[in-house]
């Protein structure tokens, strides 16, 4: 039993110390964010190797909750006589919430990781030491380029996936469940609002952007130079990018929901 | 207004009495270390003797935590950025697997540090870069990648990048580690070399006893955290002191030990098969 | 330029484009058939001694249709009624001042929505002015209350 406490523990601090680490390393990086605007070609191939290598896997994510959205909530809807509002119901919860969440968490998974290894991988190579002895600054030249195509990168692929699940619940309610199509967009129309959803939407997978551009290039640039610290690394991206991806949603949903 | 001569140190690199340590490990203890300009000096010493740590006090990644390392009879030291780098101008690395960046190719890769220092033409830019791949004997390889590359290859890549702006002093960390005896026989070519063509100074890390001895001006010995022996390879060779004989012959057990210290073999035994 | 340069700046645009294709379709989404964000509109206010589950954004509608939403929602402390403030879109500015609003339920299960019968009056409601004829929700608990009442002294009698 104490093991367990003790373990909890030396988790909690690590985390905690990690925390501190992570916080001062993100200021680090604040001074170099208007500069790098001027060299669009190093985020531009950023932007490709993140954001359009996650498209395949993002359509298709979105795509299938799409579906089993409308599939899951039809039966509910049924009961309730509400059957028109199937298009309106999965739009908005695209939308708000699985849209940026999940559109977020495969992107940990995938590019979150991958940047993390990337980093991590050129730390263990000595190419991080070489560039700073080549008085390059490495800060400059790898991380922030891939730090703003994930702040880039991220809210496009949330609204990709949310037009694509957008088809995935029109095939399914409409030609599948025979929902009437004029009404299904009629009620979509009506209930999903600009701003609250909408805009809601886009603001949380902006800071859920954020957060996994920061993590994945946080953990690989101050990883450990051996091979089990570059795969400790990007672990750890994944695992701790989804919690606060989680954590966010939770916060943000709660506050900005109407009336409360 | 004269600016040379005298005022230019014969001793490119001093190291004066450097404390560091790491944790409550004294790494150097009073370190003690003149490497004179236009030398090929070779640092050695048993493993985990702070060589890596030697060459980042030398290029100002570390700071001693007493004493002072002096590069052209100045402190390095990392109070101003702009000085650190231009220090590190005009000193070329050669790290231990070569440490190319991964997505660029080779030619991209020895035209690094000019295209982020210089202004200088594409044209002349080509030109720099092939005529430093000719001198590594790698100029036909151009356009590969390192990842197709052998070890031997990628190293004499990372040589011709250090080379690429003309620096004043090259570090050689671990340049023979893995090499077969051809590689390592191009290896020992190209550092002396460069460095009498070019006159420019060099420090070898390694292990190697041969190559070192082959190669090098001058030997450092470093044990404990200090220098227990320095001079040219003969007088290395005829050093009786223990621990340089035990290096520079290759011995397992002397003066560095061979069993990892611990409690007597027999009451071990004992322990482990009464309780 | 290389041909992969070439390649990663179109697949890049694309991917941009495309992103910003799918916001723009997601923006004509949100944008009600009555389109009240774009569209002008004016305030008026209703006072009701119950408003149910009324909330925020429900629609407002006049035969039905729906012609503006409910803005804000409030309580008066001292009168002890709710105060209710909705938009109506500017296109149905002549609404006779003896309007008549009624909270109404959409459906069985539905949600509460105002509903807006016009009365005859020559002069119309103009911007933040207040409807007089008002009607609160009716509640089901009251209702079956009501009903379980008037079958008790039913069967009294």
């Amino acid at each position: 039993m104490s093991t367990l406490v003790r373990n909890s523990w030396l988790s909690f601090s690590e985390f905690a110390a990690t925390f501190g680490g992570f916080q001062m390393f993100s200021f680090r990086l604040l001074p170099y964010l208007p500069g790098a605007l001027l060299k669009p070609r190093l985020i531009s191939e950023q932007i490709y190797s993140i954001g359009v290598l996650s498209l395949v896997l993002t359509m298709f994510g979105g795509f299938f909750v799409g579906t089993v959205l409308a599939l899951q909530s039809y039966g509910t809807l049924v009961e309730f006589g509400q059957v028109d509002a199937l298009g309106a119901f999965a739009a908005e919860a695209l939308v708000r919430e699985l849209g940026p969440v999940v559109a977020a968490l495969l992107f940990a998974g995938r590019a979150g990781s991958a940047v993390a290894s990337e980093l991590g991988l050129m730390r263990a190579t000595d190419q991080i030491a070489a560039m700073e002895l080549m008085a390059v600054d490495p800060i400059e030249r790898i991380v922030v380029p891939r730090f703003i195509a994930g702040i880039i990168s991220v809210p496009l692929l949330a609204a990709i996936f949310s037009t694509v699940g957008m088809l995935g619940v029109y095939l399914v309610g409409v030609h599948l469940l025979r929902v009437d199509a004029g009404a299904f967009w009629t009620h979509i129309h009506d209930r999903v609002d600009l701003f609250e959803d909408l805009g809601n939407g886009m603001f949380k997978s902006f800071v859920f952007g954020i957060s996994a551009s920061l993590m994945g290039v946080y953990e690989g640039f101050n990883a450990a130079p051996t091979p089990a610290g570059v795969s400790r690394a990007a672990t750890r991206t994944v695992v701790i990018t989804s919690v606060w991806i989680l954590l966010f949603d939770f916060i943000l949903t709660g506050s900005t929901l109407p009336g409360i | 207004m004269t600016i040379l001569s005298n005022q230019t140190p014969a001793n490119l690199i001093e190291i004066r009495d450097v404390r560091y340590h790491r944790g409550d490990r004294a790494i150097f203890d009073g370190l003690n270390l003149s490497i004179p300009r236009g030398t090929v000096s070779a640092i050695m010493g048993p493993s985990g003797t702070g060589k890596t740590t030697l060459l980042n006090l030398i290029t100002g990644q570390l700071q001693p935590d007493e004493g002072a390392v002096l590069y052209e009879g100045r402190v390095v030291c990392p109070c101003s950025r702009r000085r650190l780098y231009n220090t590190r101008r005009q000193i070329g690395v050669l790290f231990q697997h070569g440490a190319l960046l991964t997505n660029l190719s080779v030619f991209e890769n020895v035209a690094f540090p000019l295209r982020a220092h210089t202004r200088l033409p594409e044209q002349l830019i080509r030109q720099i870069v092939l005529m430093r791949l000719h001198s590594v004997g790698l100029r036909a390889a151009w356009q590969k990648m390192p990842s197709q590359l052998s070890g031997g290859m990628a190293r004499r890549v990372g040589l011709a990048r250090a080379l690429v702006m003309d620096p004043q002093l090259i570090v050689y960390d671990e340049p023979f580690a893995g090499l077969d005896p051809i590689a390592i026989g191009a290896i020992l070519r190209l550092i002396r070399q460069t460095n009498d063509v070019l006159g420019i100074t060099s420090i070898v890390v390694t292990h190697d006893v041969e190559e070192a001895r082959m190669l090098a001006d001058l030997i450092f010995l470093i044990a404990d955290g200090k220098v227990v022996a320095h001079g040219t390879p003969e007088r290395m060779k005829q050093d009786d002191s223990p621990v340089v004989q035990q290096f520079m012959s290759g011995l397992a057990d002397g003066p560095v030990p061979f069993h990892f210290p611990g409690p007597d073999y027999a009451e071990q035994l004992q322990a482990m098969s009464g309780s | 330029m290389t041909n992969t340069a070439r390649g990663i700046d179109i697949s890049v645009g694309l991917f941009i484009l495309l992103g910003l294709g799918s916001v723009i379709f997601l923006v004509t989404q949100s944008l009600g058939s009555t389109g009240l964000s774009d569209n002008e509109s004016y305030t008026l206010h209703a006072r009701f001694d119950h408003i149910g589950d009324l909330k925020l954004r429900a629609p407002v509608a006049l035969a039905g249709v729906t012609i503006g939403r409910v803005s804000q929602i409030s309580v008066d402390p001292g009168e002890f009624r709710a105060t209710v403030d909705f938009q109506i879109d500017s296109r149905f500015s002549q609404l006779p001042i003896d309007t008549f609003a009624s909270i109404a339920t959409s459906g069985i299960f539905g949600g509460k929505y105002i509903d807006l019968s016009p009365g005859g009056d020559d002069m119309v409601l103009q911007d933040d002015d207040e409807i007089e004829f008002t009607q609160s929700a009716i509640l089901l608990e009251n209702l079956i209350g009501k009903f379980m009442l008037n079958s008790k002294s039913a069967s009294a009698e």
